[in-house]
C-alpha cells in the first residue's frame, strides 16, 4: 500500500528562552503522502534532522490531548491533522506553539493558566450527606440522563479552545471554553448536589464574557462543542438564578424589548442593560453616536403581525405572564 | 432574481446606511427585494441565550412568512443569518419541531423547513458569481487594500451553518478582488469583533475589536469591510474606545460589504451612506477617486 | 531535596489510585510523572472494564475465565482475591463521577468480551480509560498531595536493602532532584514502545520497570506480551475488542469468517492470542488481503449502533486510515499491546526490595499469566493500585526515614553529563527505531529460535553502541532529547529480558508461541520466570504457580 509523496515544506517555530533571544522558523522539506499526520512528520523531523525540536506528544491517536499546537494558524492536534489538504491550502505547513499559554520551549507551552481556569470551576462531582449515594450499587442514571452529557466526556483537556478563545486572550476572568463545558457535565450530572449553586456562582465568575463566536467548536479535536454548552448553561443559569449580572439582564432584557415592538428598541435596550451610573458613563459615547446616527434614539414603530410575535412569547416565554 | 428581504433592527435604525447601500446595489444588479413589514428581530443570539425556543419559534414565524409568498430570505447581517439558519437547523429535530409547530398553528401559520436564507454575500458570490459582478465593476477600487471582517454568526458553528470553511473562508475576499482592490490576509478577519459582551464588559469586547483592527493594520489593510452591522458598531462606532483599549490610534475605515460593492459600481458615498459612520472613510475613497465613474 | 513518606512513580489509573489510598491512609504523598496525569496512557484504553454483575454472571465465572485466559500460569489466589474486589471497584468508581454507559434500565451496561462467559465488560462508549481516569482524577482533586509532572524517573534509590526514595529528573528546570520516600510505588505502565508496531503511546517505555530492574528488583514473566488482533494497518493506533463484542467480524482476502476454523465455539471472541494467531496464520497462508491485513467488518450493524457505541473507533478510521466504518471494512492486523510480565509483586504490590512497590501493568502479580483477558487490565489498575497504596502507607508508617547519599543525584547527572559532552555518538531516536525493527521481525506472535537468537544478538549489539549515546541538544529547558536517551536505555535493557525470558520458555503458552515447541508443557513450564538483573543480562530464576480450585485443562474456545 505504497502512497505517492509529496514534498512538503515545513516552517516551524523555535524558541529556547534560555538560549535565544528571539523566536525563528526553522525551514524543512519532508517527503510525505497526503495522509501523513503532521506529528508524525514532526517526529520525522527530530529523528532525522533535529533531535533539539521540542514538543509534548504521546498517544498520536487523539486521546491523550497533548499534542495541541497552531497549524497553520489553526488550534489543532498534530497527530490528527494530515498534512495533505494544509499543504493544497497553504502551500506549506506552518506550527507554531498555541495561544494564550505562554511559550516554555519551540512547540511547548507553559499550561499552568490553563489548569488553573479548570480547577477554578470546582471539577469534581459534589455529594450531600443528607442525600447518600446507593450503599453497594450504582447511581441509576438512565441512557436518556447520559446524553444529557452530550460530547463533554469526550474533553481530552489538550487546550486547543482555550487558544483559540478571544475572551481567554482579552479577559484573564474568563474560564475558558474547557473549563466551562467541563462545568456544564457537573451540572448536568444527576449525581451532582451542588448543579444550581454552581449555576448561581458562575453567572459573575466570568459565564457572560463568553462571546459565543463558536471558535472553540471549530477548534475541539473531539467535537465537544463548548460553545453550544456555554449556550445551555446561561440558559440555565437564567433559570437558576435569574438576571444577576450585566449579561443575563441583557439578555433578558433583550428579549422583553423585542416583546414590545417585535423589533428592537435600540435606546432602550442601552437603558435596561446599564444602571444610572454606568449610563451616565456611557452619555458621551452615546452623543457621539446619536450625532451621525439620530435614529438611535427614535421609538421604532411596532412591526406588522405584533400580535402574533406576543402570543408566541405567551405560549414559550414564562416571564411573559409578569407583563 | 427576487428575494424576501430580511434587513434586521440594525439596518433599520442606527445602521440605515446599511439598508441604503444594499438597496442601491440590488436595484443596480437586478436582484428585486421584496419588503416584509411583519418580520420581527432574529433574537441576535442573546434570546437563544435567554430562551432557546423561543428563539426557534420567532424564527420559525420569519421563515414562515418567506415561505408562504414562495420566496427565499436575504439577509444582510452576519447575525441575523446565523439566527435564522440556527432555526432551520433546529427545526429538522422532530421534538423542537412539534413543540413550534404547536406554537405556530393557532396563529394561522405553519412552516415546512423549505426557506433558504442567504446572505448577500452569498447571493454575491455564489448566486450572482464574481466573474458577473466584475463585469460590472465601474469604478475598480485599485490599490486599495481591504481586510475582509466576516462576522461569526456567518461562518459558525460551520456543522449548522452549513457554511464554507469556518477558520479559513474565501468568499468575502474573493468578491473584494472582483472589486478590484486587494485582499489583506490576517488572522483577525474570522475572530470575534466583540460586540456580544459589548454591553457586558466593555473595555473587554472594545479590547477584542481593537486587536482585530490592529492585526488588519499590521497586515497593511487600509480599510475593513464587514457583512455584519453589529460588527461594525464594534469595529466603527466604538473604534475610538478600541484605540483607548490597545493604546494608540487605528484610524481604520469600516465599509459595510454592500457599501463596498457599491463603490466599485459606481454609487456615490452620500447614496452609500458613508457619511454617516464614526469613522471617516475620505482617505480610503480618496484613494480609488483616482478612477473617474462614467457618468 | 525532597521528602515525602510515599512517592507514587506514574499517574495514571493505578498510580492516582495508589496515592488516593496512600493519602486516606494519612500518608504525604506526591505524584511523579512524565506526563499530565490526564495525559496518561489508561486514558487510551477503550473497550470496558470486568466485573461479574449481571444475574446470570458469577464471580466464580470471571476467575474460572482469568484462569483459563491466562492459559494456567496466572496466580489463582490473586486471580480469585482480583474478580471479588471487580463489582466494589466498578462501583466505587461509578460513585466518584466515572460517566459509564447505561443500560434502559439505568444500571451500568455491559458488553461482551473476548474469553468471558457471560457479558461483563463495563463500558463508557468506547473511550472506557478515558472515562475512568477523568472520574479518579476528579477525585483525587479533591486531595492534598504534592505532583510533580513532567519529571523523568532514572534511578530507583536502594541502601541498606531497602528503598529510600528515587532520583528524578526535572524537565523544566533541567535539573537531578532526589525525592526521599519511606515507600515508593512504580505505576510508570509498560514498555510496549520496545515495539514498533504497537497500540501503545509513544511514551510507554517502561521507565520504571527498567529503573526496578536496575535497583535489584525481579522482572517476572518478560516473555509473554500480548498481541492485539486488531490494531489499525500502519498507525497500529488501537480498534476495541469492542468492535468484536458489538458484533464486529473478521474476514480473510476469500471473504471467509475464518475465526470458524479456529474457535468454532466464539469465533471472534476468542481469547487475543487465538485470534492474533489466526490472523497471523490466514496471512502466512496466503489469504491475507496484500499489505498484508484482513478485513475488520462492522457495516453490518449499521450506522447508528456503530456511531453511537464505537464513536471514537469511527473517528480514528476516518482521521488516520480514511475509511468509514459504516460503509467499509477495516483493514487491521496484529500490534503489540500489553506487557503480561513487569515488575514482580505480591497481591499487596511489594516486590523483593522493601518498601519498593508496584502497580498497574508495570506489575506482574500476576492475575494475566501468560495471556490477558479484555477488560481485565483497567481493574487490574484499580485493584492493586489501591493494594500497593494501601501496603505503601503502611510500609511508610512503620519505616525509619530514608536515608540518601549527594551521590545517588551526582552519578545520573554524571551519566547524563557524559552523553552531552559527547561531541560524536548515536542518537537515541536510531537506537531506538533499530531496537523495534529486531523485536518487530524476530519477537513476534509466532517464536522462532534462530529468530531469537538473532533478536538477542541484535539488542546485546544495541547496548554496546548505547554506552556512546549523544545528546546532540545542549539546553537545560526541557530537553527532550535527554528524554529520548533515558528512555531508549531502559527499553534496552527490557527488550534484553523479555528476548532472554523467550528462548529460555521451550513451550507454547498464551501469548508464547514457539514453533518448534507448538505444545503447552505443564510438567517442566508451569512457572513464573523470574529476572534479575547480572553483570552480563538477566539471570533467570524460575517460581512456582500458585493454585487453588482450578485444574490445567486444555484451553479451547
Amino acid at each position: 500500500m505504497a502512497a505517492s509523496t509529496t514534498s512538503t515544506p515545513f516552517e516551524v517555530y523555535r524558541f529556547d528562552p534560555s538560549k535565544d533571544s528571539a523566536p525563528r522558523y526553522d525551514r524543512f522539506t519532508l517527503d510525505l503522502p497526503a495522509h501523513t499526520p503532521v506529528l508524525t512528520a514532526l517526529l520525522k523531523i527530530r529523528t532525522e534532522n533535529d533531535p533539539s525540536l521540542t514538543l509534548r506528544y504521546s498517544c498520536r491517536s487523539a486521546i491523550c490531548g497533548s499534542c495541541a499546537m497552531l497549524i497553520n494558524s489553526k488550534s489543532r492536534l498534530a497527530c490528527q491533522t494530515p498534512v495533505g489538504p494544509e499543504l493544497a491550502r497553504h502551500g506549506k505547513i506552518v506550527i507554531e506553539p498555541m495561544r494564550n499559554q505562554p511559550v516554555v520551549r519551540d512547540l511547548v507551552v507553559d499550561q499552568k493558566p490553563f489548569w488553573d481556569r479548570y480547577r477554578k470551576i470546582e471539577p469534581f462531582l459534589k455529594t450531600d450527606a443528607r442525600d447518600p449515594m446507593p450503599v453497594g450499587r450504582e447511581n441509576p442514571m438512565t441512557p436518556e440522563q447520559v446524553d444529557r452529557f452530550h460530547e463533554t466526556p469526550r474533553c481530552i483537556a489538550c487546550a486547543a479552545c482555550y487558544s483559540a478563545c478571544p475572551a481567554v486572550e482579552a479577559d484573564p476572568e474568563f474560564p475558558g471554553p474547557m473549563a466551562l463545558a467541563k462545568l456544564y457535565r457537573f451540572v448536568v450530572d444527576p449525581r451532582d448536589k451542588d448543579s444550581k449553586n454552581r449555576l448561581v456562582r458562575i453567572q459573575p465568575e466570568g459565564l457572560w464574557l463568553c462571546l459565543r463566536c463558536h471558535l472553540c467548536t471549530e477548534a475541539c479535536p473531539k467535537d465537544v462543542r463548548p460553545s453550544e454548552r456555554i449556550r445551555d448553561l446561561k440558559e440555565m443559569a437564567i433559570a437558576a438564578a435569574g438576571v444577576s449580572e450585566p449579561g443575563s439582564r441583557h439578555a433578558v432584557g433583550f428579549k422583553d424589548n423585542i416583546a414590545e415592538a417585535g423589533i428592537l428598541n435600540e435606546f432602550k435596550l442601552v437603558r435596561q442593560t446599564y444602571g444610572p451610573m454606568d449610563l451616565l458613563r456611557q452619555l458621551p459615547q452615546g452623543i457621539k453616536v446619536a450625532r451621525k446616527k439620530p435614529e438611535i434614539l427614535k421609538k421604532p414603530d411596532p412591526i406588522e403581525g405584533l400580535d402574533e410575535v406576543r402570543a408566541i412569547y405567551k405560549a414559550l416565554d414564562p416571564d411573559a405572564e409578569d407583563r | 432574481m427576487k428575494l424576501a428581504y430580511y434587513p434586521g433592527c440594525v439596518a433599520q435604525e442606527s445602521g440605515k446606511e446599511l439598508d441604503m447601500a444594499t438597496r442601491w446595489v440590488c436595484r443596480h444588479l437586478g436582484i428585486e427585494l421584496v419588503d416584509f413589514p411583519n418580520f420581527s428581530c432574529c433574537g441576535s443570539g442573546f434570546i437563544d441565550e435567554a430562551n432557546s425556543i423561543l428563539n426557534v419559534a420567532l424564527n420559525a414565524r420569519n421563515l414562515a412568512i418567506a415561505e408562504r409568498a414562495g420566496l427565499d430570505l436575504l439577509t444582510v447581517c452576519s447575525t441575523c443569518q446565523g439566527m435564522l439558519t440556527l432555526a432551520n437547523r433546529r427545526l429538522e429535530e422532530p421534538a423542537t419541531k412539534a413543540r413550534v409547530d404547536g406554537v405556530l398553528a393557532p396563529l394561522r401559520l405553519s412552516y415546512s423547513g423549505k426557506t433558504k436564507v442567504t446572505h448577500l454575500l452569498g447571493v454575491l458570490v455564489d448566486t450572482i458569481g464574481v466573474d458577473a459582478l466584475r463585469s460590472r465593476v465601474v469604478r475598480p477600487l485599485q490599490g486599495l487594500k481591504v481586510g475582509a471582517f466576516y462576522g461569526c454568526h456567518l461562518l459558525r458553528p460551520q456543522s449548522e451553518m452549513n457554511s464554507e470553511s469556518a477558520e479559513e473562508p474565501h468568499s468575502f475576499e474573493d468578491l473584494i478582488s472582483a472589486l478590484g482592490a486587494t485582499p489583506v490576509l490576517y488572522r483577525g478577519r474570522v475572530m470575534c469583533c466583540g460586540f456580544p459582551i459589548l454591553f457586558v464588559k466593555e473595555p473587554t469586547a472594545n479590547r477584542i475589536a481593537g486587536r482585530q483592527i490592529d492585526d488588519a493594520k499590521a497586515h497593511g489593510a487600509d480599510a475593513m469591510a464587514t457583512p455584519c452591522p453589529l460588527c461594525h458598531i464594534s469595529l466603527d462606532s466604538f473604534q475610538n474606545k478600541a484605540e483607548h483599549e490597545v493604546g494608540h490610534s487605528l484610524d481604520m475605515p469600516v465599509f459595510h460589504l454592500p457599501q463596498l460593492v457599491g463603490l466599485a459600481l459606481g454609487a456615490s458615498a452620500e447614496e452609500l451612506g458613508l457619511p454617516r459612520h464614526l469613522v471617516a472613510t475620505d482617505a480610503a475613497l480618496a484613494k480609488v477617486a483616482r478612477v473617474a465613474v462614467p457618468t | 531535596m525532597h521528602r515525602h513518606d510515599v512517592v507514587v512513580v506514574g499517574a495514571g489509573l493505578a498510580g492516582q489510585r495508589a496515592a488516593l489510598a496512600a493519602i486516606e491512609a494519612k500518608s504525604d504523598v506526591a505524584i511523579v510523572s512524565k506526563l499530565h496525569p490526564l495525559r496518561s496512557h489508561s486514558g487510551a484504553a477503550q473497550g470496558g472494564i470486568n466485573a461479574a454483575i449481571g444475574k446470570e454472571d458469577s464471580v466464580d465465572t470471571h476467575i474460572y475465565d482469568t484462569v483459563k485466559g491466562s492459559d494456567y500460569l496466572g496466580d489463582q489466589d490473586a486471580i480469585e482475591f482480583f474478580c471479588r474486589e471487580a463489582g466494589p471497584t466498578v462501583i466505587e468508581m461509578e460513585h466518584f463521577g466515572t460517566i459509564f454507559s447505561r443500560a434502559p434500565d439505568g444500571s451500568l451496561a455491559r458488553r461482551p468480551f473476548g474469553g468471558a462467559a457471560f457479558p461483563r465488560t463495563i463500558y463508557a462508549a468506547d473511550r472506557t480509560g478515558l472515562a475512568l481516569l477523568q472520574g479518579l482524577y476528579e477525585r483525587l482533586g479533591t486531595e492534598s498531595f504534592t505532583m510533580y509532572d513532567e519529571w523523568d524517573l532514572t534511578s530507583v534509590v536502594v541502601h541498606e536493602g531497602r528503598c529510600q526514595g528515587i532520583v528524578a529528573f526535572d524537565r523544566r528546570r533541567g535539573s537531578f532532584e532526589e525525592i526521599a520516600a519511606k515507600s515508593v510505588v512504580l505505576a510508570t505502565g509498560p514498555c510496549g514502545r520496545v515495539y514498533g508496531r504497537t497500540t501503545n503511546s509513544h511514551t510507554s517505555t517502561g521507565d520504571g520497570i527498567a529503573a526496578a530492574y536496575r535497583a535489584g528488583a525481579a522482572l517476572k514473566d518478560m516473555e509473554f506480551v500480548q498481541f492485539h488482533p486488531t490494531a489499525l494497518l500502519e498507525s497500529s493506533i488501537l480498534i476495541t475488542e469492542g468492535a468484536r463484542g458489538e458484533g464486529g467480524i473478521l474476514k480473510n482476502v476469500n471473504g471467509e469468517r475464518f475465526m470458524a476454523r479456529y474457535a468454532p465455539h466464539v469465533l471472534d471472541l476468542a481469547s487475543r492470542d487465538v485470534v492474533s494467531r489466526a490472523i497471523i496464520t490466514e496471512v502466512r497462508e496466503g489469504r491475507g488481503f496484500p499489505g498484508p491485513y484482513v478485513h475488520l467488518e462492522l457495516m453490518h450493524l449499521g450506522k447508528e449502533k456503530i456511531e453511537s457505541r464505537l464513536q471514537e473507533i469511527c473517528d480514528f478510521c476516518r482521521t488516520f486510515a480514511g475509511i468509514d466504518p459504516v460503509t467499509q471494512p477495516i483493514p487491521v492486523m496484529p500490534a503489540q499491546h500489553y506487557m503480561m510480565g513487569g515488575i514482580g509483586t505480591n497481591i499487596r504490590g511489594e516486590t523483593n526490595i522493601p518498601g519498593l512497590l508496584a502497580a498497574g501493568e508495570a506489575a506482574c502479580v500476576s492475575i494475566h499469566g501468560a495471556n490477558r483477558l479484555g477488560g481485565n487490565s483497567l481493574l487490574e489498575t484499580l485493584v492493586f493500585g489501591k493494594q500497593a497504596g494501601i501496603a505503601a502507607a503502611e510500609h511508610a508508617a512503620r519505616a525509619p526515614a530514608p536515608s540518601v547519599d549527594p551521590a545517588d543525584v551526582a552519578k545520573d547527572a554524571a551519566t547524563v553529563d557524559a552523553m552531552m559532552r559527547r561531541s560524536d555518538g548515536e542518537e537515541p531516536q536510531h537506537l531506538r527505531i533499530a531496537m523495534q525493527a529486531a523485536m518487530d521481525s524476530k519477537v513476534g506472535v509466532f517464536r522462532l529460535p534462530e529468530e531469537l537468537t538473532a533478536a538477542l544478538a541484535d539488542v546485546r549489539a544495541l547496548q554496546t553502541r548505547y554506552e556512546r549515546v549523544r545528546v546532540v541538544d545542549s539546553s537545560k529547558s526541557y530537553n527532550l532529547n535527554l528524554t529520548d536517551a533515558l528512555e531508549t536505555g531502559h527499553m534496552l535493557d527490557l527488550a534484553e529480558a523479555i528476548v532472554v525470558g523467550a528462548i529460555a520458555r521451550t513451550e507454547s503458552r498464551g501469548a508464547h508461541s514457539r514453533v518448534d515447541f507448538p505444545k503447552r508443557d505443564d510438567a517442566n513450564w508451569m512457572r513464573h520466570t523470574l529476572a534479575t538483573r547480572g553483570p552480563s543480562g538477566p539471570v533467570l530464576s524460575y517460581a512456582p504457580v500458585t493454585y487453588t480450585r482450578w485444574e490445567p485443562k486444555e484451553r479451547v474456545y
